[in-house]
């Protein structure tokens, strides 16, 4: 068998019984998987760090649980992981300067729990600076490029991860998504990614952003490789407090039944001017293909979306000034040679290490939570996200799903957006929602443009409905054809 | 309206050192953001509601007392140390 071309397509189960029938070893996958990467590496910058020597111990590990009959549904298959997700004795720089040399002495538990299953990590993938943004160009190891086009974003800020898996680097990945970070790149680089409830899966070893937004999610080709990791890292864990401590169900268990009954949503405040006729084309034709497959079409209304961006970084923003505090070039990151006193190190670590756009967020988050802002920023923020939250629970009281689009367009050029902030944040208006409410959330492709970008559409559900988006999500993917990326 | 004022207070509340030029910059690019996040103001909370967590974050576990981490692992990604503690300049 041809592995090379194998892996230009391949999927988690079919990887699988090829691993289990003995048709190629992990260890011959792994080889495939890394010289692909490191020739594509060099055209995308996907990853920060390949390690070759880590990938194949571990294959090798995996080819001997699979000898042993102890396979699980992920035991040989080459992986990435975003480099703000700690992984023991490899570099986690969260791309940026600050941590540029930062080696963590622990896994994060979503790493753990797939080391567990005797997956092969094969490296750490390039992101926005402390997954602040989205086009992955605020990197300080170098913009990311979309496999469909070179000159173009692949979104952000798990670009690495979405690019790693579009270009067929690796078979999926895990990113993290705080504003859509997980579902925007996927969208713009043609794949499938899914934000899970907020306390589905442990936010230990995840470097803090947004501590109440987070979420790791899982970026695969289809629906069903999203899932597949998600029921690997998912589930109660007693080193963040935050995790649910309900026992996560198996999310692929109705990945078969289809869409006959449920009731979508369509919320008409995300198909207004600021969405790009193609995406808004796009997404009509999804509806259809939805409602010929048996599900039922409801048009909604959320009244307040219009402030859900500046909720979103209003809070996020406020935690993230916080969370960042911890950087002062003394107990691990960066350490200026600049100053003599204490407080002269740390600001000078802190202008050294952190890019512009984190120095923005900071600035922002002290500005929300300064005396005199703190009434009329920071807390009608919360009171907004409540809002929305309770806006959200009607809808779901009569809806299973809400569809929208993932992003307002498709990938732009590199370097395009990045001298206006603030347009930039309005971009997120697609994705904030489901971080604000905590909710779960799918982007899978669901077109292409005149150019050829693909174009994704996103499925949101109740909290912990993760089964139900997979199923929806499955059940359009085997109506779409789905282009590969020419790299 | 953001000023250069302003910077300079939330420079010191982040800790972060700017140039002139750099505070000049970021006044602007701030000025631009706060304009967007002014949208906030046209919202009006018509029911009483409290300003808590949204994702049942009031609902968090004890804490929960265990071991630390060996001194040795803490201490391996800082530049400056000894033996038992990281080094930073006299304080006092």
């Amino acid at each position: 068998m041809d592995l090379k071309e194998l892996i230009l397509t391949a999927t988690i189960p079919q990887l699988g019984r090829g691993l289990k029938n003995k048709i190629f070893s992990s260890v011959e996958l792994t080889s495939a998987y890394l010289e692909r990467a490191k020739i594509l590496n060099e055209q995308t910058n996907a990853f920060i760090t390949i390690d070759e020597e880590y990938a194949l111990k571990s294959a090798e590990k995996a080819d001997e649980l699979i000898k042993n009959g102890k396979a699980k549904p992920l035991t040989g298959i080459p992986l990435s992981v975003k480099d703000n997700i700690c992984t023991k004795d490899i570099k986690t720089t969260c791309a940026s300067k600050m941590l540029e040399d930062f080696t963590p002495f622990y896994d994060a538990t979503a790493v753990s729990r797939l080391k567990k299953q005797g997956a092969v990590i094969i490296g750490k993938t390039n992101m926005d600076e402390f997954a602040m943004g989205g086009s992955s160009g605020t990197s300080c190891f170098g913009a990311v490029k979309n496999p469909y086009d070179l000159t173009r974003v692949p979104g952000g800020s798990s670009g690495g991860s979405a690019t790693s898996v579009s270009a067929s680097m690796c078979t999926a990945s895990l990113g993290s998504d705080t504003g859509g970070s997980v579902r925007q790149p996927a969208s713009f680089c043609g794949i499938t990614g899914l934000k899970p409830t907020y306390g589905a899966v442990s936010r230990y070893g995840l470097i803090a952003f947004a501590s109440s937004f987070d979420q790791i999610g899982t970026i695969g080709k289809t629906a069903e490789d999203c899932g597949i990791l998600l029921n690997a890292i998912a589930g109660k864990d007693d080193l963040d407090s935050t995790c649910s401590t309900l026992p996560f169900k198996n999310c692929l268990k109705e990945i078969n039944k289809g869409v006959k009954g449920l009731k979508v949503a369509l919320p008409k405040e995300f198909f207004g001017d600021n969405i790009s006729g193609g995406v808004k084309s796009a997404l009509f034709k999804a509806t259809e293909t939805f409602k010929n497959m048996g599900a039922e079409i409801l048009e909604v209304s959320l009244p307040e979306l219009k402030y859900a961006v500046a909720a979103y970084y209003l809070i996020s923003s406020a935690e993230a000034a916080s969370n960042l505090s911890r950087y002062d070039g003394i107990k691990y990151g960066h350490r200026s040679e600049k100053g003599k006193t204490y407080e002269e190190i740390i600001k000078n670590s802190r202008r050294e290490g952190f890019g512009n756009e984190v120095k923005r967020r900071i600035m922002l988050g002290n500005y929300a939570l300064s005396s005199g802002y703190y009434e009329a920023y920071y807390n009608k923020a919360v009171k907004i996200r409540k809002k929305l939250k309770a806006q959200l629970d009607e809808i779901f009281k009569t809806c299973d799903l809400i569809l929208t689009p993932t992003a307002p367009t498709t990938a732009y050029k590199i370097g395009s957006m990045e001298k206006n902030p603030a347009h930039m944040y309005l971009a997120d208006i697609c994705t904030v929602l489901a971080n604000i409410a905590g909710l779960p959330a799918i982007s899978t492709p669901c077109g292409y443009d005149k150019k050829g970008l693909p174009i994704g559409m996103s499925l949101m559900g109740k909290a912990f409905s993760e089964a139900t988006l997979i199923r929806a999500a499955t059940a359009f993917e085997i109506q779409f054809e789905r282009r590969e990326a020419a790299l | 309206m953001f000023d250069i004022k302003l910077a300079t207070h939330l420079a010191e509340l982040s800790k972060i050192e700017f140039t002139e030029n750099e505070l000049k910059k970021i006044t602007a690019e701030m000025d631009e953001i706060i304009t967007l996040m002014d949208t906030v103001s046209d919202f009006e909370d018509t029911e009483i509601s409290t300003a808590n967590n949204a994702v049942g974050l009031d609902k968090i576990r004890e804490d929960l007392k265990k071991p630390s981490s060996p001194r040795k692992d803490i201490l391996q990604n800082a530049s400056e140390k000894d033996k038992k503690a990281f080094s930073v300049p006299k304080v006092v």
